[in-house]
């Protein structure tokens, strides 16, 4: 029992587990990104609108993800195509900074495929789409091992 | 808004960072020990945020004043949005959960002392 209370219970089984991570890890990125384009937007939106502008769009992206994450099967569909268009965004904004960093004078979450994030704008999206891959056939069938929890 | 503290922030986030991986490893969920690694974490947090407030009042400025303050409310909140999420998730990934807070906490304090050592004065 102190074992308990002090390292934490032992857990209860469930398939939701790495999809609360993905939500807690884009829920993050929404708010992150977010706040970014907000005071890029409110304080210097003359310098680099388009760059700024961007940064909106990927935090709206983020928020949508999240949502949709978070709603389990039901936000399935909304997820899929959030983080479809975000993956999208983080290769083209990526390939078009690198390309032309003229273009991008300021940083946005996905410039050089979101280096500033150390890459974690590029891995994010791959492991959405895998998560979602997997989603329905763990929901059509139940784990039928019996539920392990460690000896007390 | 000193390096040495940055520093020890990092080690009390990496610290909760460890324990959380470890208690999904486990199969546990989290436990008196993580809170007691997340009140640490948090305690110097509040301690660095009340070195900024007082060197903000002293007349020392960042150059990006509202990127700074929105970093140093932010990392001071994501612990606290960490354990609530923690304590409420009943499977493994509890600490992992928790695990996620601490790096980000990691990250967003030395991107924090980067926005205050560009000092516009």
């Amino acid at each position: 029992m102190r074992d308990d209370r002090g390292l934490g219970a032992p857990a209860e089984q469930g398939a939701s587990g790495p999809g609360r991570v993905l939500v807690a890890v884009y829920g993050t990125f929404a708010l992150a990104a977010g706040a970014r384009a907000a005071v890029q937007l409110a304080t210097r939106f003359d310098e680099a609108p388009v760059a700024y502008l961007l940064s909106a769009f990927a935090a709206a992206v983020y928020v949508v993800a999240t949502v949709g994450l978070a709603r389990g099967a039901r936000g399935r569909r909304l997820a899929l195509i959030a983080i479809t268009v975000e993956l999208v965004g983080v290769l083209a904004v990526g390939t078009l900074s690198l390309a032309d960093p003229a273009a991008f004078p300021d940083e946005t979450v996905w410039s050089a495929y979101g280096r500033g994030y150390y890459f974690v704008p590029l891995v994010l999206p791959v492991l959405g789409l895998l998560l979602l891959r997997r989603g329905p056939a763990a929901q059509k069938s139940p784990p039928k091992s019996p539920p392990k929890s460690p000896p007390p | 808004m000193t390096p040495a503290l940055v520093v020890t922030i990092t080690v009390a986030a990496a610290a909760v960072a460890v324990l959380g991986v470890l208690s999904t490893l486990a199969r546990r969920r989290i436990g008196l020990v993580h809170l007691v690694a997340v009140g640490v974490l948090e305690a110097l947090l509040l301690l660095q945020t009340v070195i900024a407030v007082v060197a903000l009042a002293g007349g020392e400025r960042p150059e990006d004043v509202p990127t700074f303050l929105s970093y140093l409310i932010g990392v001071a909140l994501v612990p606290v949005a960490g354990t609530l999420w923690a304590r409420a998730e009943r499977t493994r990934w509890a600490g992992t959960v928790l695990a996620v807070a601490g790096a980000v906490v990691g990250v967003m304090v030395w991107r924090l002392l980067q926005l205050w050592e560009v000092t516009g004065a």
